[in-house]
């Protein structure tokens, strides 16, 4: 079915092609008569998004891109989620009750058109591929905006390497500008600063591993992605830092090689923080980890393990637990 | 003697050791040259590995656990050589034997050289009934579901080649490619409907093969269906050598051919599926070392069995010891060296088949 699908909107592509060197071609076509002053337009991941007005009808992909618009006062723009990593946190819970999940996964490009959205925000790139939500070529001729957080961008040129609290920010305020909303995101950006600000590294020279899933082979937060930024700025020391990914697929051999002070474990409800500790405990190599035998771990929600809106409470959250770690006589 | 020369056009060219092929001499001395080498493998490949331990600690370290002397080593990194390295390194070389014996097996019952679990869809079915039990919760044991999708690939293969008329090799093999993206989808299927989040990549191991979870019970699972299995595969040379002149010959050297031919495949499947449930499918070893060995052995199966799974045992510690330690401290999963090692041999076949026909 996908595929008769996908045949016309190809079809369409040399059009786009040629319409997307003249924007202001692509404009006049657009039903909202549109304010030339107010159009903003966006390098995101190296494609030129322009938006005529503020996004009236917004997909959100994977909770990052969710939660960004709620905590911007946006929740209203939201004409349904997909592929959610977890619950909201507290604070946005309330905003976000009546948002309507439209698939548990990454929705089909024809599940995308039929909510009619004027923009589908993604916290992966990997989401507009024409075999998940459609190419982002394919949606934009058809009059869909896309946008990704630009900290998930994967091409080796617009990857943030590394991730920075200016990158976090910055998406912050592009989102902002896009929503015509500058004031309250120029506002979340100096409340999260100030969250930052405050947060005291820990002095004590430790080193974390970020454990985010696998079993047999490790998957961890590697040396530029938010992992890395989370455990610089709480003070800890990544084990996998010197691999330059984001996440990577690492090994037990290196992990008990490393023998990290404490474990940073990710938590989700198909892989909770109790499975992993379970699993680590139980494996007669990793149970003797010194994080292991002592208990030395923190949790994060995945959620809050990807770069977004909530970097910044997760990384003083995860201070917090590590200035409550007791290193007994270490 | 015309009966050797037959033998030779149906299985090969001439071997390198023609003179003195399948002579006791041959046998004795390259089994004993590569029984060495195994050895040799094992010990070297414990000794390297993203953690940086001393390689005459990692030898007192095994040596302390067999009972002579005390280990060296912190608890923690006398684990990362006796838990990590030494099981997964065994179950390697247990894998590697295995599979080469499959391969034999199958190239002389089908009288295919291109026959070898991987294939003819076994290690496909076989990861299918595997990942039918971790994912889908079936309740039976991880080695039996793999047997099982072995035993049905195997089984749907040979029936969909011979449905079109003789069990060509070319018709067998277009079975296998068929059977085996059957059993690749379904895997995938399965995969797609119950992974969540990122646990996708924890299933990647069954389809590219990976050794990465081999702990000492995976040892005792691939050792010992090599034991069970594998060994007894070893005392079925001469019928596979009749196998070699075809069914009616075979018959008249007084071999039941049907039953023995299902037998010995059920054998395969059986292997086979052991394999794969503690290492997902690794392609291209059974096909590609009983080839390599036959270059020296000639056709001869009594010399080509045992040889061919040292051979592959050799050869399946170094590709995963490779996958291991090439791009330290991430991981390949090994199916994808020895599908780089395996493809041009796979392909280098095919040129010589067709110079041939």
């Amino acid at each position: 079915m996908f595929r008769n699908r996908s045949l016309p909107l190809a079809a369409l592509l040399p059009v786009v092609l040629l319409a997307g060197c003249a924007a202001p071609t692509a404009a006049q076509d657009s039903p909202t008569a549109p304010d030339a002053a107010a159009a903003v337009t966006v390098d995101n991941c190296g494609t030129e998004v322009v938006f005529e007005s503020a996004p009236e009808r917004v997909l959100t992909v994977k909770s990052t891109s969710t939660e960004m618009l709620l905590a911007l006062g946006l929740g209203d723009r939201i004409v349904g989620t997909a592929f959610q990593d977890g619950p909201l946190p507290d604070h946005l819970a309330e905003a976000g009750a009546d948002l309507a999940s439209v698939s548990d996964k990454l929705p089909s490009a024809e599940a995308v058109l039929g909510l009619e959205p004027d923009l589908v925000y993604s916290g992966w790139e990997s989401t507009f591929t024409p075999e998940a939500a459609g190419a982002r070529e394919e949606l934009q001729s058809l009059g869909i905006a896309t946008y990704v957080s630009p900290a998930a961008c994967k091409a080796p040129e617009h990857q943030p390497d590394e991730l920075t609290w200016d990158h976090v920010f910055a998406e912050i305020t592009e989102v902002g500008d896009i929503f015509e909303v500058p004031d309250a995101a120029a506002e979340l950006v100096e409340e999260q600063a100030d969250e930052i600000a405050a947060i005291e590294p820990d002095e004590r020279g430790l080193t974390a591993l970020w454990y985010s899933s696998g079993t047999a082979t490790p998957y961890v937060g590697a040396g530029i992605g938010n992992p890395q930024l989370i455990l610089e700025t709480v003070g800890l020391t990544n084990i996998a830092g010197d691999v330059a990914d984001t996440w990577t697929s690492y090994s037990w051999e290196a992990v008990a090689a490393a023998d990290p002070d404490v474990i940073v474990l990710v938590d989700s409800s198909w892989n909770s923080a109790q499975q992993k500790k379970d699993l680590l405990a139980s494996d007669p190599v990793t149970a003797n980890l010194t994080a292991v035998r002592a208990g030395r771990y923190l949790v994060v929600p995945f959620a809050a393990s990807e770069a977004g809106v909530r970097s910044a409470e997760a990384a003083a959250d995860l201070s917090r637990q590590l200035a409550d770690l007791d290193l007994g006589d270490r | 003697m015309t009966a050797p020369d037959r033998t030779l056009r149906v299985l090969g060219r001439p071997a390198l050791l023609d003179g003195i092929r399948g002579s006791r001499l041959t046998l004795t001395g390259v089994g004993a040259l590569l029984l060495v080498l195994l050895a040799a493998s094992v010990a070297a490949a414990v000794t390297i590995g993203p953690a940086d331990i001393r390689v005459s600690e990692v030898w007192r370290s095994i040596a302390a656990h067999l009972g002579l002397g005390v280990s060296p080593l912190s608890p923690l990194r006398d684990g990362i050589v006796w838990e990590l390295r030494l099981p997964r390194i065994l179950t390697a070389a247990a894998v590697g034997a295995g599979l080469a014996l499959a391969g034999v097996v199958m190239q002389a019952l089908t009288r295919n050289s291109l026959a070898d679990p991987y294939l003819l869809g076994l290690s496909s079915g076989a990861s299918l009934g595997a990942v039918a039990v971790v994912l889908l919760g079936v309740g039976v044991l991880l080695p039996v579901a793999a047997f099982a999708g072995a035993m049905a690939a195997l089984v749907a293969t040979l029936a969909l080649a011979r449905a079109g008329g003789a069990l060509t090799p070319a018709r067998t093999v277009l079975a296998g490619v068929a059977v085996s993206s059957l059993a690749g989808a379904v895997t995938s299927l399965v995969i797609f409907w119950t992974a969540t989040g990122d646990s996708y990549r924890e299933i990647l191991g069954w389809l590219l093969g990976s050794l990465a979870g081999a702990r000492w019970p995976a040892v005792a699972v691939a050792g010992g269906a090599l034991l069970a299995v594998g060994i007894p595969l070893l005392l079925v040379a001469r019928i596979l050598d009749a196998f070699a002149f075809g069914d009616t010959s075979a018959a008249a050297l007084g071999v039941p051919v049907s039953a023995v031919r299902w037998t010995l495949l059920g054998a395969t499947a059986l292997l086979t599926g052991a394999l794969v449930s503690v290492s997902g499918s690794i392609g291209f070893v059974g096909l590609v070392l009983p080839h390599a060995v036959r270059l020296v052995t000639g056709p001869g199966h009594r010399a080509l069995l045992p040889l061919a799974a040292l051979s592959g045992a050799v050869f399946l510690v170094w590709a995963d010891t490779a996958a291991r330690s090439l791009f330290d401290p991430r991981e390949l999963p090994v199916g994808v060296v020895t599908a780089i090692l395996g493809a041009p041999v796979f392909a280098l076949l095919l040129i010589r088949r067709r110079e041939r026909s």
